[in-house]
């Protein structure tokens, strides 16, 4: 039996009023109308409490477009789980926010695009930065964690001490950098979001530099881009191992993007209890512990640390989701990541001839 | 800082963003103690009275060292 998982992470919608180029949702967006209803978020929430499921994080889209919310939010403060919300602040005033943080949240994870307003809003493809810098005001105005996120990409990493500047500004317990990982809308953009090894280099420098100066008052988590390193990501920790996402239409997933595999089925909340979905279903059996792998990753020494990596990236890129991830510099697929590497332009192109080119994330259908 | 101090599993667990840690023995009763009004002149003071007998030095000096931990980390502060 493997062990229970330790976070939820709940998509409870697909909807966004932001259209961010590098968003980690799936190409095929789950439609408005196929949302669960509150009751099955309950309890999905209540079954997740028993498994022994520690932290919820809730997410999108945007989360703050279900009315519900406020209820999800109450409901899992009763079971006892840490929440967090995973918002870009769009439509969240100073009431619904005080109503948010009575009803039980724990902690707030606010996406930032830029220091700049303009380049801010030109990424996310939406007027939102001036409200989000108003909302960090009004966070602090409460006894809530609070995280400023920020995603990095070519567009914006050599801007990343300033942007760093800024976000200290704002005050949070912790600064999130997230290099751009490539699935979704991000594998679309590509080729205008990878970074240059140059920039990556200096990244490190900035980081640590302020990392360094902020010690003791924020924390600065750091995520390396995998196309760049040595050895991939455990992703999600592991298959089925200590991680569930439910979509918004109710199905249980691995992970974010396991949904480009073929042939995978996943089941669904609406006909299965959490535990069995966990334990049983055959998605999350699928690339479970270790008999699945292939040579290199078969007989490594790191397989227990970094479990092959990617399995949705294996397939985006090897076109075999068994495979070793094409990151690792022991996969015979490497060639892959390499060539992306060499064919992504090592000037940063300028924002005006990119924006006609790019793919904003649009907003998912009504049914 | 918004960790949350869960006492009702099996295991006391201190939560706070993006991880958990499994809590016991004296960490336990000083995480007791932080209900965000004590200072921590007063938790020591607490502690001393609670641990007897055991040298109030040691004590001021676990109980700093302990709760220094969690803020370099920002669970916590004071």
């Amino acid at each position: 039996m493997p062990s229970n998982p330790l976070a939820l992470i709940a998509e409870i919608t697909h909807r966004c009023p932001l259209h961010c180029v590098y968003c980690s949702n799936p190409v095929e967006l789950s439609a408005a109308a196929s949302e669960l209803q509150t009751e099955d978020w309950l309890r999905v929430f209540d079954q997740a409490a028993q498994m022994g499921v520690l932290h919820l994080h809730l997410t999108g889209g945007e989360p703050l477009a279900r009315a519900d919310l406020e209820e999800l939010v109450v409901s899992a403060r009763r079971a006892n789980l840490y929440t967090n919300l995973i918002t870009s602040g769009l439509g969240l005033s100073r009431e619904r926010l005080a109503r948010l943080v009575e009803c039980g949240l724990d902690h707030i994870q606010l996406s930032f695009q830029d220091s700049d307003r303009e380049r801010a809003d030109w990424i996310a493809g939406t007027k939102s930065h001036d409200h989000k810098v108003q909302l960090a005001s009004w966070i602090r105005e409460h006894r809530v964690a609070f995280t400023a996120n920020l995603v990095v990409h070519r567009q914006n990493l050599d801007q990343l001490g300033q942007i760093l500047l800024f976000l200290e500004t704002l005050r949070p317990g912790r600064i999130e950098v997230a290099h751009t990982q490539y699935y979704g809308w991000a594998l679309k953009n590509r080729q205008f979001l990878m970074p240059t090894p140059v920039q990556l280099e200096s990244a490190l420098g900035v980081v640590a530099a302020a990392e360094e100066r902020l010690k003791g008052t924020i924390r600065i988590d750091s995520v390396l881009p995998d196309y760049h390193a040595k050895y991939p990501k455990a992703c999600m920790g592991g298959w089925g191992r200590l991680l569930m996402l439910i979509n918004p239409a109710g199905a249980a997933l691995p992970c974010h993007a396991a949904g480009v595999i073929p042939g995978m089925v996943f089941d669904n909340v609406r006909d299965r209890s959490l535990q069995s979905i966990w334990s049983d279903s055959s998605a999350f059996q699928k690339f479970r512990g270790e008999s699945w792998m292939q040579e290199p990753c078969r007989s490594c020494e790191r397989r227990a640390e970094d479990f092959g990596g990617c399995r949705c990236q294996a397939f985006l890129l090897a076109g075999d989701a068994a495979a070793t991830d094409p990151v690792c510099s022991l996969a015979p697929s490497r060639g892959v990541v390499e060539r992306t590497l060499r064919e992504s332009p090592t000037d940063v192109i300028s924002a005006a001839a990119l924006a006609s080119d790019w793919t904003y994330r649009p907003n998912p259908t009504r049914t | 800082m918004g960790c949350r101090w869960n006492r009702e599993g099996e295991e006391p667990m201190l939560l706070f963003p993006e991880g958990a840690i499994k809590v016991q023995g004296t960490g336990l009763a000083i995480l007791d103690l932080c209900d965000g009004q004590r200072t921590f002149p007063e938790i020591v003071e607490e502690l001393q009275r609670q641990y007897f007998g055991a040298d109030p030095k040691r004590i001021r000096e676990d109980a700093s060292r302990f709760l220094e931990q969690l803020h370099e980390k920002r669970i916590v502060d004071f």
